[in-house]
């Protein structure tokens, strides 16, 4: 047999390596948790809590495309966010009825109409750089939020479309008990979007693997010099935009099957969605994917469980009044952790730690 | 000389408001090492910049292999068989040795592998290296690592701006062999202030002056010639 080449030896090695990762294992045990999260814990709270951190993950992994893996900055991203929600409210809640076929359509409208619309700032906003292009982007998802307030007519304005999931996934459904919880249309829902999430992540993770991906992240490092090598970087950015936004797309429509309901404030607006997604990407780090589950588990259990702490406060220190008051404006002890997080794992925590263990391994 | 790769035919290029290539012409042959030496601020990376489409010329022509390419982009002269080798090196820092090298590749063809093959046999660090961080590298590994990256192709000129600035002695040591490992496949223009690498690879010379070519012609021949060293480039005979 003929000597392997250096190239072939590293592929053998990565091969090696691939299941004796500890992060392997890792990955794998969040999953089983969350597929067991309806059955582990059943209270409303904590179902609801688990489905948004895994819609939320996906939604700032999308992000992390366009910002960690091509440093493309967009404040437009909770935009498409919305137009995938709303597609999915128009077709089996405003204009149509509960069906299977009208569920898929709403998706299959939602990629096309984020994938046109994705092309098409790309196309008008891309020959700007950095900030510029941030407030291109923040223009046009302002504008946006201005149209679905105003054109209520069509869009049902600040009130919003109420929708109903069709079939199995109805809130009204019931397939009976199952080791002791009862298996509601809410159950399957969960497992449809966390099956469709989990596709999701599994397609951006190939994407940001691929040879696209490495381009993008030399883009990134240094257009000028990816030019140099031979890319035509501004395609390249519109390829990771229109993916992106592609991606953020149908995890809104995911988020509106799973609230049941959609308005511009909580589907559309820059300062709701967008902060939240800036933090949970800088939380979590840049350029990981992964970060994405770190920073939306971090900022929406915070942000669910910190407004409790109150109680407990007052349960166990009711004479501690400096501590009701701190309690009491929770929004700053988060803001609080936020600032340590971003002084102790300057990359985010999956970029620390990644950094981390590349020292120990050296 | 023999047949011509590169021709640049006056071109002016400016930076700015600054005029700095003010009508600059040269020849670059097939067989040979050709070097742009000049003090700091004659024009010799922006000469090569020009030439890689990085820098537009408002005047003039280049023509590689025959073709015109001075309103061409860079991805386009890449895409021609022009390598370059900046004077930042411009290794992406986040990515790893491996996907440098991966994203260098534009073509991944056996023939593509082979040439990675004996890239990596002739950078040993590069292989030791391989999953570390590009931004983790020393100074000389990230010199390595861009010319590898410059070479990994199908490249039949190699544009190489300022390789041993800031490199230990040993390394530019290193470097020259190397560089004269690739003029075997490659036609290669350097660009280099340190006269010693610049004689020991170069085959033929320009000298660059305020943005333009002051004098030309066969390294053995300005390496003997201490008056041309002393007016441009600044270098006297010890004891002289």
């Amino acid at each position: 047999m003929a000597e392997k080449t250096p190239v072939q030896l590293f592929h053998l090695e990565d091969k090696r390596k691939r299941y004796r990762r500890s992060d392997f294992y890792l990955r794998i045990g969040v999953l089983g948790l969350l597929f067991l999260i309806p059955f582990l814990f059943p209270s409303y709270k904590t179902v609801d809590l688990a489905m948004k951190i895994v819609i939320y993950a996906v939604l700032v992994a999308s992000f992390d495309i366009m910002l960690g893996y091509t440093g493309i900055l967009s404040f437009g991203h909770g935009m498409f966010f919305g137009i995938g929600a709303y597609s999915v409210a128009f077709l089996i809640g405003k204009y149509g009825d509960p069906s299977y076929f009208n569920l898929m359509l709403g998706m299959a409208i939602a990629l096309l109409a984020a994938a046109a619309l994705a092309v098409i700032i790309s196309f008008l906003s891309l020959r700007v750089k950095a900030i510029f292009f941030a407030m291109i982007t923040l223009a046009i998802a302002e504008l946006a939020i201005v149209l679905a307030t105003k054109l209520s007519g069509f869009t049902g304005g600040e009130d919003g479309i109420s929708l109903s999931m069709p079939g199995i996934f109805a809130v009204s459904f019931s397939a009976g008990e199952f080791l002791g919880i009862e298996i509601t249309g809410r159950v399957f829902t969960y497992y449809l979007i966390l099956l469709s999430c989990l596709g999701l992540f599994i397609v951006m993770l190939r994407f940001t693997h691929s040879p696209l991906g490495r381009v993008l992240q030399a883009i990134r490092d240094n257009e000028q010099r990816a030019e140099a090598l031979g890319y035509k970087t501004f395609i390249f950015q519109g390829i990771s935009i229109t993916f992106g936004c592609v991606m953020a797309a149908l995890v809104g429509g995911l988020y509106a099957m799973w609230v049941g309901y959609v308005n511009p404030e909580s589907c559309l607006g820059v300062f709701e969605i967008m902060l939240a997604v800036l933090l949970m990407c800088i939380i979590g780090g840049m350029g990981t994917l992964y970060g994405g589950i770190v920073g939306a588990a971090f900022y929406l259990i915070t942000e669910t469980f910190l407004p409790d702490l109150q109680h407990l406060a007052r349960d166990f220190f009711p004479n501690a009044l400096f501590l009701h008051n701190v309690l009491e404006r929770w929004s700053l002890v988060l803001g609080v952790l936020f600032i340590l997080i971003v002084i102790f794992f300057p990359k985010g925590v999956i970029g620390s730690v990644r950094d981390y263990l590349a020292r120990g391994s050296r | 000389m023999s047949e011509t790769v590169l021709k640049v035919e006056g071109v002016h290029t400016f930076i700015g408001q600054h005029h700095i290539l003010q009508g600059i012409s040269f020849e670059v042959g097939a067989d040979a090492v050709t070097v742009l030496i000049g003090r700091n601020g004659a024009g010799k990376s922006t000469a090569i910049k020009t030439v890689m489409g990085l820098l537009p010329p408002s005047e003039g022509r280049i023509l590689f292999r025959g073709k015109e390419i001075q309103r061409r982009k860079p991805y386009e002269i890449a895409r021609m068989g022009i390598g370059f080798v900046p004077e930042d090196m411009g290794v992406f820092s986040g990515l790893t040795v491996e996907e440098n090298m991966r994203v260098a590749m534009l073509i991944e063809d056996e023939a593509t592998y082979q040439r990675l093959d004996r890239t990596l046999e002739m950078f040993a660090d590069l292989r030791k290296f391989w999953k570390a961080k590009a931004g983790n590298l020393s100074g000389g590994q990230k010199q390595m690592l861009a010319i590898a990256r410059a070479i990994v192709n199908d490249t039949s000129l190699l544009l190489i701006d300022e390789p041993s600035k800031g490199l230990a002695p040993i390394i530019v040591e290193s470097l020259i062999e190397v560089i004269n490992r690739i003029k075997d496949h490659s036609v290669v223009i350097l660009v280099e202030q340190n006269f010693s690498m610049a004689s020991s690879v170069g085959d033929n010379f320009y000298i660059l002056d305020d943005g333009i070519v002051v004098h030309s012609g066969i390294m053995a021949e300005l390496v003997h010639d201490e008056e041309l060293k002393s007016n441009y480039l600044g270098i006297s005979k010890v004891g002289g």
